[in-house]
């Protein structure tokens, strides 16, 4: 009887725990949908024709205004890089993690926004792709 | 006249040299880059910890893969793996990478 009771208490608590693991899961979802969808319309906050404008007026002598020229053959290629790519390596020129007198002097007079719209604008154009092997 | 001939032929090699040790071999440069679709050779791979997309290289300008993989070899440009990478790379090597990603066409071509 009382082995009895002791295994029906458990039997209840396993199930009391299923329901509230159950509740937790869905709750982790919806919080989890919620950032992703915020993160996401932060993240393509980019405005690439604002991007283009600046391009033209600071990017364009070295890399060309839609980033498939190069100025000397060591500066690379933007069209159609990475968009988070080119945010990051724009910040780090900014704040110097990353180091070239050029890109540095740039960088400094770059907003966040700015960064955005410059790094939407050249993501977008046709230029760079993945490496093909085969 | 001789001797004139022999260091024009000496200055000529010399300066020949350079070049040839700089031309990459892209056929050397696939084989050698194979490690580097690891990461490059996926579309949209993520670097960890800061997450952001690892850069497409295909159709990248020769001259500026070679700057980018000496700079992380002497570690003037910081990022762990590409360190790791660059580290085990001598300058025929970083060459004929170089002219193997230039090779692969990108998105425009």
């Amino acid at each position: 009887m009382k082995l009895h009771f002791k295994i029906s208490n458990i039997q209840s608590r396993r199930q009391l725990f299923g329901s509230m693991h159950a509740l937790r899961i869905s709750l982790l979802v919806v919080v989890l949908s919620a950032f992703s969808l915020a993160t996401t319309s932060v993240m393509a906050s980019g405005n690439p024709a604002r991007g283009q404008e600046l391009a033209g007026q600071v990017c364009a002598s070295c890399h060309g205004a839609d980033g498939n020229m190069a100025l000397a053959d060591d500066y690379p290629i933007l069209a159609g890089q990475h968009r988070d790519y080119l945010v990051v390596a724009l910040k780090a020129y900014r704040s110097g993690d990353r180091e070239n007198a050029i890109m540095g002097s740039f960088a400094q007079n770059l907003s966040d926004q700015d960064i955005e719209d410059l790094a939407a604008w050249f993501a977008r154009q046709e230029g760079l792709g993945e490496l093909g092997f085969d | 006249m001789l001797n004139r001939l022999f260091a024009t032929l000496a200055l000529i090699l010399a300066s020949i040299a350079p070049a040839l040790a700089e031309s990459g071999d892209p056929e050397r440069g696939a084989v050698i880059a194979f490690t580097c679709s690891g990461c490059h050779g996926i579309p949209f791979y993520n670097n960890a910890y800061p997450t952001y997309s690892v850069p497409r290289l295909g159709g990248q300008n020769e001259g500026y893969i070679i700057s980018a993989l000496k700079a992380y070899r002497s570690g003037e440009r910081k990022h762990t793996t590409m360190q790791a990478q660059a580290n085990t790379l001598s300058d025929q090597d970083i060459a004929d990478i170089a002219a193997y990603f230039v090779s692969l066409s990108g998105n425009s071509e």
